[in-house]
C-alpha cells in the first residue's frame, strides 16, 4: 500500500518539481512571477498539440517548454521593460495562460497524443523498495531527478549562477561591478517559464495523454508556495514537491480503502498543508532567505 | 546615436491615466478580435456582440448591474488591502464564508421575522468572511506567512468547506439528494426592486462606496492611506503600526467579501449550493487594480467588467465562442493596463548621444 | 377588372395559406453546465443538438459552462427574449431560475433535464441511464477475477449514487460476493485526477474500472496496468483499446427529435419524462473483443427483457450498506425513490458525502 502511494507521489510531484525548480531561478534573480500555474496551461497546451501534429511526444515536450519560455516573456516585458506590478502582473498572466489554453484547446478536448510510457531503469528497477517507486517511472520523471542537482550546481558553482543571485540580492552593487542586470532577469524568467512549460507539457504527455481545460488543477500555486518552503533550494524542493504529490496522490488512496470521511475534507489535505509548511518555513527562515530584492523592479536609469 | 531616456513623472497624469485606460481596452479588444479570427468567427461580429450583451439593451443594462453588485463589494474590499500593498488574492473564500455564514443563520433561525433575519444574515456573513481574512493577517504578521499564498489556499479551504456543508449536514431533504440547502424562507430573501431583477443589495454597495470614500476624505487615516505613495510598509498611520493596519484592513475586505456572499445567497440563489461560486474573487483583483482606491472607478469598472461577462455570454449563443473567452479578455485588459501604465509614469524623450 | 381582382385576391389567400401550412422554423436554445468539448455529459447533449439542426427548418444554438443561479437565468431570458421556442437546461440547479423564466414567457416550451420542478410551459425529462449501467455491472461480475470492481465518480449526487447502486446490483446477480468501492474525485473532467483515482482503486485490487467522469483519464490507468474498464457517455475505447469492454453511454437524439416534432405540430404537454433502454435514450456501447460470447448473449438478454418491461433494475429485496432493507422482497424501487437515491446497496465501499 505504501510503495504504490510512493511511486504515486512520485509522479504526482514531478509536474509540480519542474516548475518549482523553475520558479526559483526566477525568483533567485529577483523576479517573482505568480504565473506558473497559466505558464503550466500553455505548455501543456503547446505539448499536447505540437505531440498530436508530430506524433514524437518528445518534441512536444520541449515545445511545451518553449512556450511556457515565450508566454513567461509577456511578464518579462509588461516588468522589466514597463516596470509594472511584478504581483499583479504575474496574477494576470495566471488568468490569461489558463484562459487562453482553455479557449484555444477547446475543439481538442477528448483527444489523445502520443506520449511517454513506463520504461523500466534495467537493473534498479529490481531494488526492492526503491526500485518500483523511483525506476518505474517514464523518461520525464528520470529527467526530473537530475534537474535540481543542475540547477543547485548552477546556482553555487557556476559564474552565471553568482551573478543571477547577486542581481537578486542587491542589483545595485551587480551593475556597478559591471553585470547587465535586465539580461540576468530577463534570464530567470525565461528559464523558470521554460521549465515550467516543461512541468505542463508533464501533465498533457506523460501523467495523462488526454487533453482537457483546466489540467493543472492549482499546480503552478503550489509550486510557488513550494518555493518558500524550499527555501529557494534546489533540493529541499524536491522532498517539497514529492510530499504534495504524495499528499494529492494520498486523499484519493485513503477514499479507495474505504473510509467514511467526507471526501470534501479529504480534498482540504494538500491545501492546508501548503498553509502548515508556509507558516513553518516563514517562520523559521524568518523570510530571509528570500532573495533581498524579490519583486522590486530596477528603476530605469539613463 | 539615438539614446533614449526615461525619467521619472512627479505625478501620474489624470489624461494620461484615461488614455492608457481606454488604450487598454482597444488593445486587448483587438488582440481578442485577432483570437476569434483564429478560430474562425468573424471578429467584428463578436465585438459588437460583445457590447450588445453588455450594454445593448435595457435588459442588458440590467443584468450587467446585478453581476455588478457582487463584484463591486468584492472590490472595495480587495482594494483598500491593495493600497497597502497587501495582496489579498482571498475574496474568493472570503465570499464562500459569508455565504455560509448568512445560510446558518436562515437555516437555524427560519422563523425570524425579515426586520431581524436580514441584518443577522448580514452581520453573521461579514463576521465570517471577517475572519476569513483575519487569519492570513494574522499569520502574516506573526510567521511573515506570503499573504499571497496563504489567501489562495484558503480559497480552495473555504470552497471546500461550503461544499462540504451543502453534500452533508446542510443537505436539503427535499431535493432529491443534490447538493444545496433547503430553499431559504421569505424572510431571509433579499428582495428585487420594483419590477427589475436588481436585489436590494445595490443599497449595500452604496452604503459601503460611500463609507469608504467619506473615510478616504474625511479621517486623518484614511487621508494618510490616500495622500503616501509607493513605499507605505515604512509609515505610521494616524499613529497606527503597520501590522495593526493589515489586521484592520484584511477583516474588512473579508467582511465585504462575504457580504457579496450574502447577497448571491439570498437575493439569487435564496438557498447555498456550490455553484454560488462563480469568480468574482478572482475579478475583484482585477478591478481594485484598474480602479485603486476610488469608490467610484471602482463602481464603473466593476460595471464595465460585470458587462464583459454578460456580453461574453451573448457571442457564445450567437458564435459558439468557448467560455473562457471572458477570463482571457480580463487577463488581457489587466496585462495591457500595467504595461500601458509605464507611459504614464514615465517620460520618455530622445536625445542625440555625441 | 373584376376577374382580376378576384384573382388577387385568390392569389393573396392561397400564398397566405401556403405560408400557414409551411413548416415554422424552429429556434432551439441548449444550455450546458460544463464545456461541451469535455466529451461527457455536455458533450452527448451536444451531439443530439447537431443532429437537430440538421432538421430541416430548425435553427438550434447554446451557451456553454453556464453557472447554475444568477447566471443561468439571464441567459434563459436572453434566449427568450430572442424568440427561441423551445429551451433545454440540462443540469439540475438550473430548476429554480428556469421556472422563473417559464412563467415570464407562457409561449415558449421549457424542458429541464433532471429536475422535478414543473409548470404548463415547463417539462421535465430524463434517461434511465441506471439501466445501462445495470448491464455493465452484468459484464463487469462477468470478467472480474479480483472480485473487486473500482468506481471513480465525481459527485455524490444521486443519479451518480444511483448509477453505482445499478453497477453494483449488476455486478452481484452473477457475482454475489463482488465489492464495488468508490472513490469520489469532486470533479467533472479532470483527467489527471480521474486517472490518479483509478490507479488507487487499481491498486487495492480492483480489475474492472468504470466511472461517471466526463474524460478517459480512469480508461488510460486501466489499459496501462492490464485491468478492464468501462467507459461512460460514449465509446471510449479508442483510449483503452485492450481494457474497455463496453460502456454505458447517452443518446438524445430520438428524445429531442420528438419533442421538436411534439412542439411543433402543438401536441406537446408538460410531463415527466423518464425514458431509458426501450427508448434507446441510453445503452451499451459495441463489446470488446475480450468480452465471452456466453457473457454478450447473456447481457443481450437482460437488456432486452429490460426493455420490454420484464425485469426491473431495483427490485427488491434490496439492502443498504448498513444491512437495512430499503426495497422489500417483492417489490421495485418507485421512480421518486430513484430520483432521490443517497444510499449505498450493500456491498458498495464508500460513503455517500
Amino acid at each position: 500500500m505504501l510503495l504504490p502511494l510512493m511511486a504515486a507521489a512520485v509522479q504526482s510531484g514531478t509536474p509540480i518539481l519542474y516548475a518549482t525548480i523553475g520558479e526559483i531561478l526566477t525568483e533567485k534573480s529577483g523576479v517573482l512571477n505568480l504565473g506558473v500555474e497559466g505558464i503550466m496551461m500553455v505548455g501543456a497546451l503547446a505539448g499536447f498539440l505540437v505531440a498530436h501534429y508530430t506524433g514524437s511526444p518528445l518534441l512536444g515536450f520541449l515545445a511545451g517548454g518553449l512556450f511556457g519560455a515565450l508566454f513567461a516573456g509577456i511578464h518579462g516585458l509588461v516588468c522589466l521593460a514597463f516596470q509594472g506590478n511584478q504581483v499583479v502582473s504575474g496574477l494576470a498572466l495566471t488568468i490569461l495562460g489558463t484562459n487562453l489554453a482553455t479557449y484555444l484547446g477547446t475543439p481538442h478536448v477528448g483527444h489523445a497524443a502520443p506520449g511517454f510510457q513506463t520504461l523500466l531503469v534495467p537493473y534498479l528497477a529490481e531494488i526492492p523498495l526503491l526500485g518500483p517507486v523511483f525506476f518505474k517511472q517514464d523518461l520525464l520523471v528520470y529527467i526530473s531527478y537530475f534537474m535540481p542537482f543542475f540547477a543547485w550546481v548552477f546556482l553555487r558553482y557556476t559564474r552565471w549562477g553568482l551573478g543571477l543571485r547577486v542581481v537578486g540580492e542587491n542589483p545595485e552593487a551587480g551593475s556597478a561591478a559591471g553585470l547587465w542586470v535586465p539580461g540576468y532577469r530577463w534570464a530567470g524568467i525565461f528559464a523558470g517559464g521554460f521549465l515550467g512549460g516543461l512541468g505542463g507539457g508533464y501533465l498533457s504527455l506523460a501523467y495523462t495523454h488526454l487533453w482537457t481545460n483546466g489540467l493543472s488543477a492549482g499546480r503552478g500555486w503550489i509550486a510557488v508556495a513550494l518555493v518558500i518552503f524550499a527555501f529557494w533550494r534546489p533540493g529541499r524542493a524536491v522532498l517539497g514537491a514529492y510530499l504534495f504529490g504524495g499528499v494529492m496522490a494520498f486523499q484519493l488512496r485513503l477514499q479507495a480503502t474505504g473510509t467514511n470521511l467526507p471526501s470534501s475534507l479529504l480534498l482540504m489535505l494538500p491545501y492546508g498543508l501548503t498553509v502548515l509548511v508556509l507558516v513553518f518555513s516563514s517562520w523559521r527562515g524568518r523570510g530571509t532567505a528570500a532573495p533581498a530584492m524579490l519583486g522590486v523592479n530596477m528603476e530605469p536609469m539613463d | 546615436m539615438l539614446g533614449i531616456n526615461i525619467t521619472k513623472k512627479q505625478e501620474p497624469s489624470l489624461w494620461g491615466s484615461c488614455f492608457l485606460f481606454v488604450g487598454a481596452v482597444v488593445l486587448s479588444l483587438g488582440i481578442s478580435a485577432l483570437l476569434l479570427w483564429m478560430r474562425g468567427k468573424s471578429p467584428l461580429d463578436g465585438i459588437v456582440l460583445l457590447f450588445k450583451g453588455a450594454f445593448g439593451s435595457p435588459g442588458a443594462l440590467e443584468d450587467s448591474l446585478v453581476k455588478a453588485i457582487p463584484i463591486f463589494l468584492c472590490s472595495l474590499g480587495v482594494a483598500v488591502t491593495f493600497r497597502l500593498q497587501i495582496w489579498n488574492i482571498g475574496a474568493e473564500g472570503q465570499f464562500a464564508l459569508g455565504a455560509v455564514g448568512a445560510t446558518w443563520v436562515a437555516l437555524q433561525f427560519p422563523t425570524l421575522p425579515a426586520a431581524l433575519m436580514l441584518p443577522g444574515m448580514v452581520l453573521v456573513a461579514m463576521f465570517a468572511g471577517g475572519i476569513w481574512g483575519l487569519i492570513p493577517a494574522v499569520l502574516r504578521n506573526w510567521a511573515q506567512a506570503n499573504e499571497i499564498i496563504v489567501t489562495l489556499m484558503f480559497n480552495y479551504l473555504g470552497i471546500l468547506f461550503l461544499e462540504y456543508l451543502v453534500y452533508g449536514p446542510w443537505k436539503d431533504p427535499v431535493s432529491f439528494g443534490f447538493p444545496m440547502t433547503k430553499e431559504f424562507s421569505q424572510s431571509a430573501v433579499v428582495g428585487m426592486i420594483g419590477h427589475t431583477r436588481i436585489n436590494w443589495g445595490v443599497l449595500l454597495c452604496l452604503f459601503f462606496g460611500l463609507a469608504v470614500w467619506i473615510f478616504l476624505r474625511y479621517s486623518r487615516l484614511g487621508f494618510e492611506l490616500k495622500a503616501s505613495g509607493e513605499n507605505v510598509k515604512a509609515a505610521r498611520y494616524a499613529g497606527l503600526p503597520y501590522e495593526r493596519l493589515v489586521i484592520l484592513v484584511m477583516i474588512f475586505s473579508g467582511a465585504t467579501a462575504g457580504c457579496a456572499g450574502f447577497l448571491e445567497a439570498s437575493a439569487n440563489l435564496n438557498r447555498l449550493q456550490p455553484s454560488i461560486m462563480v469568480g468574482y474573487g478572482y475579478t475583484a483583483i482585477v478591478v481594485a487594480w484598474l480602479a485603486r482606491l476610488n469608490p467610484l472607478y471602482i463602481g464603473i469598472a466593476s460595471y464595465l467588467l460585470a458587462g464583459l461577462k454578460v456580453g461574453v455570454e451573448n457571442i457564445q449563443l450567437e458564435l459558439q465562442v468557448p467560455a473562457a473567452f471572458g477570463g482571457l479578455m480580463e487577463g488581457l485588459f489587466l496585462l495591457t493596463v500595467l504595461a500601458g501604465a509605464f507611459f504614464t509614469k514615465y517620460k520618455i524623450s530622445f536625445r542625440r548621444k555625441t | 377588372m373584376r376577374k382580376m381582382i378576384l384573382f388577387l385576391v385568390f392569389l393573396l389567400a392561397f400564398s397566405m395559406g401556403s405560408a400557414g401550412a409551411a413548416e415554422k422554423e424552429m429556434k432551439v436554445g441548449f444550455i450546458y453546465v460544463s464545456p461541451i468539448g469535455d466529451a461527457g455529459w455536455s458533450y452527448a447533449h451536444e451531439q443530439a443538438r447537431l443532429a437537430l439542426e440538421a432538421m430541416p427548418g430548425v435553427k438550434t444554438s447554446y451557451v456553454e459552462a453556464v453557472p447554475e443561479g444568477a447566471d443561468s437565468e439571464r441567459v434563459m431570458l436572453n434566449m427568450a427574449r430572442k424568440g427561441y421556442d423551445i429551451i433545454f437546461a440540462t443540469s439540475f440547479g438550473y430548476m429554480d431560475s428556469m421556472l422563473k423564466v417559464a412563467k415570464q414567457f407562457p409561449k415558449i416550451v421549457f424542458m429541464h433535464c433532471s429536475g422535478f420542478k414543473r409548470a404548463k410551459n415547463m417539462g421535465t425529462y430524463f434517461g434511465r441511464m441506471y439501466q445501462a449501467r445495470y448491464l455493465s455491472g452484468l459484464v463487469a461480475g462477468s470478467m472480474t477475477k479480483s472480485k473487486i470492481l473500482g468506481y471513480v465518480a465525481a459527485f455524490p449526487i444521486p443519479e451518480v449514487i444511483r448509477g453505482i447502486n445499478a453497477f453494483a446490483l449488476g455486478a452481484q446477480a452473477v457475482n454475489p460476493d463482488v465489492q464495488v468501492r468508490v472513490v469520489w474525485t469532486k470533479t467533472w473532467y479532470d483527467p489527471a485526477t480521474e486517472k490518479e483515482a483509478a490507479k488507487s482503486l487499481l491498486d487495492v485490487g480492483a480489475d474492472v474500472i468504470t466511472q461517471h467522469q466526463d474524460s478517459p483519464g480512469a480508461q488510460e490507468a486501466a489499459e496501462e496496468r492490464g485491468a478492464y474498464s468501462i467507459g461512460y457517455n460514449s465509446d471510449m475505447s479508442k483510449f483503452a483499446p485492450k481494457a474497455h469492454l463496453t460502456a454505458a453511454i447517452w443518446n438524445w437524439v430520438p428524445l429531442y427529435k420528438k419533442l421538436v416534432q411534439e412542439v411543433r405540430a402543438g401536441t406537446w404537454k408538460s410531463q415527466a419524462l423518464w425514458p431509458g433502454l426501450s427508448e434507446g435514450i441510453v445503452g451499451l456501447a459495441p463489446f470488446g473483443t475480450m468480452v465471452p460470447e456466453k457473457v454478450r448473449a447473456m447481457v443481450l438478454a437482460k437488456k432486452k427483457a429490460i426493455s420490454a418491461g420484464k425485469a426491473r433494475v431495483f427490485s427488491g429485496p434490496i439492502k443498504d450498506q448498513k444491512g437495512k432493507v430499503r426495497i422489500a422482497a417483492g417489490s421495485s424501487a418507485s421512480d421518486g425513490e430513484l430520483l432521490g437515491m443517497t444510499w449505498f446497496v450493500k456491498g458498495v465501499i464508500g460513503t455517500t458525502e
